[in-house]
């Protein structure tokens, strides 16, 4: 069986007549935890928008599972987006549902789940993130790491094949920031799920990712990839390496 | 991942009954399993052996289905055996059963009569830190009126032709139609009464005064409510979660000067002209029901209105609804900071705002009657 389970093929996105990437291509190994990296405003996070099918680009491919996903139709997009569990920068989590209702909604519309068994998965995975006994909370009653991590208990509520964390430690503390890490370095070593994180966190970049890319404006599109040990010692590019070896 | 029947097979071994689960163990699955399930008869069996052997993919079914049956088998004092369990399935299971029983640990039970008596204690208590919070709010809006006295350029004037025009003449239209309506009922409902003890005439009286008196201050102030109250709310409550007040403060701006005296002014100014004018609206409105069912023309019904009508009677409604403009502007003003985390709380504090408003106007109205009757006006 073929080891990638992301396979992005000559992909170019535009906003209007603004170039945001132009001919990328990269895969993404199954059981790994990818990097997508790179300055604010370089593309990253459109990225990861067409990666998990919310837009579509303007040429490319994109494989998942080995299934062409950009030119797939709607309903195969659909069942294949099933398998993606996704933490929006903001959580993402419904403001006027409690923590428990935000995590079953998935389970009660794409399951046949009965209520016993979607009430013991909300704990399961609440548990899994640390927020045991949360259930009743709204999200505006959980301090900004907890909403990560409750999001994170929603993207995992049907036990997604691929995860992805749009820059899962904006705007928390170093300390909640690092203990966010270790929530992701656990679900993917327990869980065996294929993670990809888009972050400009360097200190995450280093504890969690295997293999990282690297993108900038300036060519936009990968300006380096491989592990992030082997990025900080890129010396053929001075934007790499200040990347990679900035203080902070 | 495969989506198929017969991956969960039954099979009865005297008193042993062998469940082979196969193929896929997944979410998706779930109907198959729990038609399994539900296809297990327990009579004569000792032990339930469950088989993992021919798992081919799995996820956190596999373990709602493992812990069902070991509750089964608890519940009727059946011996339960897990048969080819692999390292990575044992993990999986192990992963997710001791973050259960941490849960379990962690997990905060009340008696539920505590509880209840808990829950009416600490809505009392919130009424009351509200009702304190909301007076003290009112003594500091009217500390900055004071200071306004003194020094008129001390609030955010440029705001105030826009939020007067919002406020009055945005909501004209609205206020008018629906005051003249009510002149239209009160009229219609007034002359089948006094037609009986032919007193027609007095119809004037009875709608121009209960129009000027009551309901067109009554009506415009709940319509400014619920369209400039909740408004007010909900853009200071928006603000309030984009961290904008809390970026104005920082920069040292008076939030009570900049935001809330503007709004408390323009609703107190506007809503008197829109009670004159919809008093227009209704006694017109009245005239159109007298002089459609009773025998009054309109030169009477005019004569005879301002026989009843005095200025006492325009301006208690007009000075009431200066006070409910204030009012209204300050709960709206109250519940849009309040506001705290995201939009489902900018949501519920404009719902607070309308129903705090409204209860405001109705008591401080039956206040102004009391003292009225007092005072004899």
């Amino acid at each position: 069986m073929d080891n990638k389970i992301i396979e992005v093929k000559n992909l170019s996105v535009f906003y209007g007549s603004t170039t945001i990437l132009q001919n990328i291509d990269f895969h993404i190994l199954r059981g790994e935890i990818f990097i997508i990296a790179g300055s604010s405003g370089c593309g990253k996070s459109s990225l990861m928008r067409q990666l998990i099918g919310l837009e579509i680009p303007y040429s490319g491919d994109i494989f998942i599972n080995g299934i062409n996903f950009t030119n797939s139709s709607p309903k195969v997009r659909s069942q294949i987006m099933r398998d993606f569990g996704v933490l929006f920068q903001s959580s993402g989590l419904i403001a006027s549902m409690t923590i428990e209702e935000n995590i079953e909604l998935p389970l009660r519309e794409f399951t046949d789940l009965d209520d016993e068994d979607i009430s013991e998965i909300v704990k399961v995975k609440l548990s899994l993130v640390g927020l045991a006994g949360y259930e009743e909370f709204l999200p505006s009653e959980l301090s900004g790491g907890m909403r990560k991590r409750a999001g994170i208990a929603r993207a995992m509520a049907l036990d997604p094949d691929i995860l992805f964390l749009d820059e899962p430690s904006s705007g928390l503390d170093p300390v909640t920031a690092a203990a966010l890490d270790n929530l992701i370095i656990n679900i993917n070593k327990a869980l065996k799920t294929t993670i990809v994180v888009v972050t400009h966190d360097l200190s995450s970049i280093f504890n969690i990712g295997h293999r990282v890319i690297l993108i900038d404006k300036s060519i936009n599109g990968i300006i380096a990839q491989g592990t992030p040990e082997e990025l900080k010692q890129y010396y053929n590019n001075s934007i790499v390496y200040n990347f990679f070896n900035r203080i902070g | 991942m495969e989506i198929k029947e017969n991956i969960c097979l039954v099979e009865k071994q005297d008193t042993n009954l062998f469940i082979h689960l196969q193929g896929d163990v997944i979410i998706q699955n779930a109907k198959y399993f729990y038609e399994c399930l539900d296809s297990i008869t327990i009579e004569d069996i000792k032990k339930i052996t469950l088989d993992f052997s021919k798992i081919k993919n799995y996820d956190t079914f596999l373990y709602l289905f493992t812990i069902r049956l070991e509750k089964l088998c608890r519940a009727n004092n059946l011996a339960f055996e897990k048969l080819g369990l692999r390292m990575d399935m044992q993990d999986f299971l192990n992963v997710l059963a001791a973050k259960k029983t941490k849960e379990e640990e962690l997990a905060f039970t009340m008696n539920p009569l505590i509880a209840q008596i808990s829950s009416i204690g600490s809505g009392f208590v919130r009424v009351i830190k509200d009702f304190y919070e909301f007076t003290a709010f009112g003594g500091e809006l009217f500390l900055h009126f004071l200071k306004l006295l003194i020094h008129p350029r001390s609030i955010r004037w440029e705001d105030f032709p826009f939020l007067f025009m919002r406020v009055g003449v945005s909501a004209l239209f609205i206020v008018l139609l629906i005051v003249f309506l009510i002149g239209i009922i009160s009229g219609y409902q007034g002359a089948i009464q006094l037609k009986e003890f032919g007193a027609d005439i007095y119809i004037a009286d009875l709608v121009g005064i209960s129009i000027t008196r009551e309901l067109s201050p009554l009506m415009a102030a709940i319509i400014v409510a619920g369209r400039s109250g909740s408004a007010f709310a909900a853009e200071i409550g928006t603000m309030r979660v984009s961290e904008e007040i809390e970026a104005l403060r920082s920069m040292g701006f008076n939030i009570f000067e900049f935001i809330v005296m503007p709004r408390v002014l323009a609703v107190m100014l506007a809503l008197p002209l829109l009670v004159l004018l919809a008093d227009v609206a209704g006694i017109f409105g009245g005239m159109i029901a007298a002089i459609t069912t009773l025998d009054i023309s309109v030169i009477s019904y005019l004569n005879q209105l301002q026989k009843a009508l005095t200025y006492e009677h325009i301006f208690t409604g007009v000075g009431k609804s200066v006070v409910f403009g204030f009012l209204i502007a300050t709960a709206g003003c109250f519940r849009g900071l309040q506001v705290s985390g995201g939009a489902e709380s900018v949501g519920k504090y404009t719902t607070a705002s309308v129903v705090m408003s409204i209860l405001l106007i109705i008591i401080s109205d039956a206040i102004f009657t009391f003292l009225f009757q007092a005072l004899g006006i």
